[in-house]
């Protein structure tokens, strides 16, 4: 709510009406023989050719999926195959003019796309480009074997090679495939040339590729990006959040000087009509013509236009157009509704049961790779002849690649028994980088002269005051003024950093954290986001693949389903499925909330803990929280950084210096031992560690017995050897949370403990955690969340009885079957 | 209306009873006051009647059953009638309630602020198994503690490593030597070696009774394996807690009964014209007892590990010999009472636990012990004190003994004392003061009666 902008009343209740433009639907109207000044005899015959490269590989993977063997070659491949055989004239169209500047991201229909950018990179680097980028790709393992087995006669003969064989064994899950075949069909990428993550999620790429934009933009790198997904994807609510968030008012508006202006972003779908058996035109959606869509985004209904895929001439057209309106006029983002068919089926599992074969026959009535070739030909480009000659070469390159990709001895898969680490070494990347980048930090004033930043260092830095008394909460050092430190100082190191979320320019952030922030920087690094918490997490990921370091934000738990996927499924995987090519310095930011009932107080944290490849935090002192988020903020892995409501205000009452001044790192997974004890062991996460202290207090002045308390601190990684020690020394350890019991990673926690430190337990670890009900309003909250009184029921009842003591809660073996039996 | 018969909850502490014999079987018609079943505490036996007239529908335990007390043990009403309402453990939940509830009473009632560990969780002593928590098996492995002695305090009646430490203080150890042949032994033994640790040494004693007993087994079956009354597990426990716990040991001293024996004759040649009870030597004892006793507050007390509960009057357990072993009843106030009084309690409730109605709520809150062998003849011997008393005292036969008194030898009856104490509780020397005075007053009774 940027307040230089003003809701007029009068403005906005005026009488009047939307109009708008039209869209042009396949205006490209151009004959070859039109086209011959814009194109040699030599770019028409490589467009054929790339058209024949792409429609002989996916021919080959679809008859080796439905019979087991191609051109004389059996093989056998259970993995998946969604092919576009079809689709070719659109994908060599699409990428004709772009250069390795301009990135694509796809879906799980991407192998030609793929190819096509491949091959046009190819064509477009110099030699000596293309050699090195190949012997640098992991250390010359593809080179070597193209080299050897190839044959090859010129470096981009030996590129094309490299192209097909990385692309062919990475869909064979080789080890010598492009992601060492981590990726597979769906997920094949090779980000030299400008082919970035294809996404196995329908839409997926949607919002990673705004990312990828904006870090273009904010980073002023050239190019631009595409995000290729299919009509069906139209469908999907985190397609619309990247439409959304690639259309903001504020780039044009609000954005300054060389970074204002539209992101160079081109939503393009490859519209078969189809997403899997769904009819999207006529049955599933109600657009009529995908392109209608641009209309309702914004007032340059997002450049958008219907082009014929079943013309490459015409896809390039368009693609030259839209270039200029992105990268000349500053004017995106751009959707195009690029037409076009799939023969094959969904998959090669798919009958075509939802279409008939008078269409199929009709669309190859129309297939270009005869109505082109037949133009060229009129056209007198080349003779027959010199096409089929170009599908013999094309036929014989795959074979060759094919026999050499499918061969054990030369394309081994990767040896998990030779490795077992293989893979569990790529789940992180676990760099510490200061900067991604080496260049000044776009700030408003120096750091010293920030008007939070001034207030902050006034603060008392430790909680307690000479004579133990808390200082009050006007003077105290709390827990949001230690992440404010660590981010404004990683915002002056770090060039490539950017915040976004909901409310955090201006407003501060829904809890403050960020208040001073706007004043040192400007809008391209601290800016709102649309409610769109896929996309700010998708955008996320892409802006993070790039390169650039980003911290963004959920406000509440209880939102991370709203970014589900782009958390679990894209978040978490990249790194590893891209065999460490691609790091994800990405913090992201999530506050557990109480007060706000049954959809504003959720400790999500064991959802987040059950997904490889995220790392968790959640601090429960000032102290904690600077280090850790400084540790994260250097960090190149994905961070899911969990806060509590309920201690935003805490001083810090451990780390008796108070919190440092100057920078420091708390390593993430290491737990800290916040009061010795000798009786039982407390292993907290997040606020509760403050229940806990008053149950230990309870349990000292009472019982006579001596707590220890943990603070995990972090959930993943996490290293148990400090909780061991402690539970080898008490014996007894009870888990505290506020998440609700059932599914908590506490159990799983728990069931670790058992396993490593039985023979030292005198009881079984107990975990105590919510009601597994729904969050009750505020004033209820005190029988749903634990309390220190439950947890000495549950020692009492569990671990050790204590004398004299009355429970006050069921903590008995009858109450754990009953409500496990209701699942309540 | 069918009517259902619980098993009757017969004192405050008693959870469950054993069912020991039915007189009715499924059924029967039944009139009121008819016996259905009798039953048995650990300490006392019962005989449950009919309420009611009516056919006996169902019957839910059998002969030998522990049946926890207020649960339904069968249903007595008119034939066809519903039964299904009374089948315990339909409402798990409810009982479970209820007993929570009871407990609380019990904390209320009693008004004690600290609720008393249970001794043993009953969920799983029913079972042979030993639930032990490893940390507490591993402790006890390491010390070389046997854990057949330790009484879970854990939750569901686990040992847990409070309970191997207490082991440890009260020296239930073996040496790592004897350990693992003393652990495949029947039965436990008491250790000769440090600290009280069985030692190899130990291990020869009942090797060499098994062996004995073996050869007779193989000659013909001369014995006859007879399962311990619950009143047996019951001494047995004690006796032996009180022996392996206690630093016991003996004085013995005698008296001029002389006086006591023509005041018992007084008595009982006046018995009818006063109206006075059978009044016996061992009453005249107890009365003495009980009038000595508050002046050596040591003796009477509760020695409970580490602090003394001191008691201003003093209840006097009384041993009673009977069919089913010793019980000892008591005689709460006896220093108040008169010596008539104290004779006719004592009489009634030495009946009572012969004929095994005694309310279980006056076996327990003894303060001191009198136990009287005398009757048999014995001259002299250890009483095994009765935890947490920290005495008890013997009373022996008595016998002619000879005296020189001014210069003439004459003969006199002398009775003799035997009382054994709690060394940890009470000196030597306080313990002889005690005799002292007691002896004393035995042989002056008449200026003790006066007083």
């Amino acid at each position: 709510m940027p307040k230089s902008q003003f809701v007029d009343p009068v403005e906005v209740r005026k009488k009047g009406k939307i109009t708008f433009k039209d869209i042009p639907v396949n205006q490209y109207d151009k004959t070859v023989e039109e086209e011959k000044e814009n194109y040699t005899t030599e770019d028409f015959l490589r467009i054929y050719r790339d058209m024949a490269i792409i429609r002989e590989f996916e021919t080959m993977m679809n008859l080796i999926k439905t019979t087991g063997e191609y051109n004389g070659v059996p093989y056998n491949h259970p993995g998946p195959a969604h092919l576009s055989i079809g689709q070719e004239a659109a994908a060599v169209g699409q990428a004709y003019l772009l250069d390795i500047d301009d990135f694509i991201f796809g879906s799980h229909r991407s192998h030609g796309e793929i190819l096509a950018k491949g091959l046009s990179a190819i064509h477009k680097l110099p030699d000596e480009e293309l050699m090195k980028i190949m012997k640098e790709f992991r250390n010359g393992l593809i080179l070597k074997i193209v080299e050897k087995y190839s044959a090859a006669e010129s470096v981009k003969e030996l590129a094309i090679n490299f192209l097909i064989y990385g692309a062919m064994a990475e869909i064979f899950a080789r080890e010598t495939g492009f992601q060492a075949g981590l990726g597979g069909s769906m997920h094949a990428f090779f980000t030299p040339f400008g082919i970035y993550p294809n996404n196995a999620i329908v839409g997926g790429s949607a919002d990673i590729a705004v990312g990828a934009a904006l870090y273009k933009k904010v980073n002023k790198k050239k190019g631009i990006v595409i995000a290729n997904i299919g009509d069906g994807a139209l469908g999907c609510g985190p397609v619309w959040e990247a439409l959304c968030m690639a259309a903001m008012d504020q780039y044009k508006k609000l954005w300054e000087g060389e970074f204002k202006g539209g992101l160079p972003f081109i939503l393009n779908v490859f519209n078969n009509h189809y997403g899997m058996g769904g009819q999207t035109r006529g049955e599933t959606m109600g657009y009529d013509m995908l392109a209608r869509v641009g209309a309702g985004v914004n007032p340059e209904q997002m450049h958008a236009e219907r082009i014929d895929g079943y013309n490459p001439l015409a896809v390039i057209d368009a693609i030259r157009r839209k270039k200029k309106i992105l990268l000349e006029d500053k004017d995106g983002p751009v959707l195009l509704d690029t037409v076009t068919y799939r023969y094959s089926g969904h998959s090669p599992s798919d009958a075509s049961s939802y279409r008939t074969k008078e269409e199929i026959d009709a669309w190859m009535a129309h297939d270009p790779m005869i109505t082109f070739r037949k133009q060229l030909v009129d056209a007198s480009v080349a003779p027959d002849k010199t096409f089929d000659e170009i599908i013999d070469k094309a036929r014989d390159l795959i074979t060759k690649q094919l026999k050499i990709s499918i061969d054990d001895s030369i394309s081994p898969r990767m040896d998990l028994n030779k490795d077992p680490q293989a893979i569990s070494k790529l789940m992180f990347s676990n760099e510490k980088i200061e900067k991604m980048e080496d260049r000044d930090c776009d700030v408003l004033m120096p750091k010293e002269e920030n008007p939070q930043w001034k207030r902050v260092q006034k603060k008392e830095r430790f909680g307690l005051d000479k004579d133990g008394k808390p200082v009050s909460k006007n003077r105290v050092y709390q827990l949001r003024d230690g992440l404010f430190e660590a981010l404004i100082d990683k915002f002056y190191t770090d060039p490539t950093l950017i915040a976004y979320g909901e409310e955090n320019r201006d407003w501060g952030g829904a809890f403050a954290v960020y208040r001073g922030l706007t004043e040192s920087l400007p809008y391209h690094r601290l800016f709102n986001s649309p409610i769109s918490e896929g996309a700010i997490v998708g955008s996320a990921v892409g802006y993070a693949l790039c390169g650039g370091r980003v911290v963004v934000e959920l406000m509440y738990a209880d939102f991370l389903g709203r970014a589900g996927d782009e958390v679990f499924n894209q978040l978490a995987k990249w790194q590893a499925m891209s065999a460490g090519q691609l790091k994800m310095p990405v913090v992201l930011r999530i506050s557990v909330g109480s007060k706000y009932g049954a959809q504003h107080s959720q400790d999500w944290t064991s959802l987040v803990a059950h997904i490889p490849g995220l790392k968790c935090v959640f601090p429960a002192t000032p102290y904690d929280a600077k280090g850790l988020l400084n540790s994260a903020l250097s960090g190149t892995d994905p961070v899911i950084f969990f806060e509590s409501q309920r201690i935003y205000d805490i001083g810090e009452l451990f780390h008796k210096e108070g919190v440092p001044e100057g920078y420091y790192e708390i390593p993430i997974g290491e737990p800290d031992i916040k009061k010795e004890g000798k009786d039982i062991t407390i292993l907290t996460i997040g606020a509760t560690l403050y229940r806990a202290l008053e149950a230990a207090k309870i349990l000292e002045e009472k019982y006579g017995l001596s707590a220890e308390i943990i603070d995990a601190r972090s959930i993943v990684p996490f290293n148990y050897e400090k909780v061991i020690e402690s539970v080898k020394k008490t014996g007894r350890i009870l888990l505290t949370s506020d998440a609700c019991e059932r599914g908590s990673h506490l159990k799983d926690m728990a069931q670790t403990i058992s396993e490593l430190a039985f023979d030292y337990l005198d009881a079984p670890p107990v975990v105590v955690g919510s009601r597994n009900w729904i969050t009750p309003a505020h004033e209820l909250e005190e029988y749903f969340f634990p309390q220190p009184e439950w947890m000495i029921d549950a020692i009492h009842e569990k671990i050790l009885p204590l004398p004299g003591h009355v429970p006050a809660t069921n903590f008995t073996k009858q109450e754990m079957l009953r409500i496990n039996k209701l699942g309540i | 209306m069918a009517t259902p018969v619980i098993m009757p909850r017969q004192g405050n502490t008693v959870e469950s009873c054993i069912l020991t014999e039915w007189f009715v079987k499924k059924g029967d018609k039944v009139k009121e006051g008819d016996l259905l079943f009798s039953y048995e505490t650990d300490k006392a036996a019962f005989e449950e009647e009919s309420k009611v007239n009516g056919t006996v529908l169902e019957i839910f335990f059998s002969e030998g059953d522990d049946i926890p007390v207020l649960t339904n043990v069968c249903v007595i009403g008119e034939e066809g009638e519903d039964i299904t309402p009374f089948i315990p453990n339909g409402g798990s939940e409810q009982k479970a309630e209820e007993q929570v509830k009871t407990q609380e009473q019990v904390v209320e009632e009693t008004g004690h602020s600290e609720q008393k560990l249970p001794e043993e969780t009953q969920s799983q002593a029913d079972s042979d198994e030993v639930f032990i928590s490893p940390r507490a098996r591993n402790l006890a492995e390491k010390i070389g503690a046997d854990i057949r002695f330790a009484t879970p305090t854990g939750p569901d009646g686990r040992i847990i490593e409070r309970d191997i430490r207490k082991l440890q203080q009260e020296g239930h150890l073996v040496t790592a030597g004897a350990k693992e042949a003393y652990l495949n032994l029947d039965q436990p033994l008491q250790g000769s070696g440090l600290g009280g640790r069985v030692a190899t040494a130990d291990l020869n004693r009942p090797a060499v009774s098994f062996a004995a007993s073996e050869e007779k087994t193989s000659a013909a079956l001369e014995y006859e394996d007879v399962k311990l009354s619950n009143i047996r597990k019951v001494i047995a426990k004690t006796m032996h807690e009180s022996l392996s716990q206690m630093a016991q040991l003996t004085l013995n001293t005698s008296f001029d009964a002389t006086e006591i024996l023509n005041v018992r004759k007084k008595f009982k040649a006046n018995a009818e014209k006063m109206g006075l009870a059978n009044i016996t030597i061992n009453d005249i004892l107890l009365y003495a007892v009980s009038r000595i006793l508050p002046m050596h507050k040591d003796l009477n007390a509760h020695f409970l590990g580490d602090s003394i509960r001191y008691f201003e009057n003093v209840h006097m357990g009384v041993a009673v010999d009977t069919e089913r072993g010793l019980m000892v009843p008591t005689l709460f106030n006896a220093n108040l009472k008169s010596l008539n009084q104290i004779a006719i309690e004592t009489k009634e409730l030495a009946k009572a636990c012969q004929k095994g109605t005694i309310n279980p709520d006056n076996l327990k809150g003894g303060t001191f012990t009198v136990t009287n062998l005398g009757a048999l003849g014995i001259e002299s011997f250890t009483p095994v004190i009765n935890p947490p008393q920290t005495a008890i005292l013997g009373v022996n036969t008595t016998e002619q003994k000879f005296r020189e008194k001014d210069g003439v030898i004459e003969p006199y009856i002398s009775m003799s004392l035997s009382l054994t104490f709690d060394h940890r509780a009470v000196d030597g020397a306080p313990a002889a003061r005690f005799l002292r005075d007691l002896k004393e007053s035995l042989e002056n009774f008449t200026v003790l009666l006066a007083k």
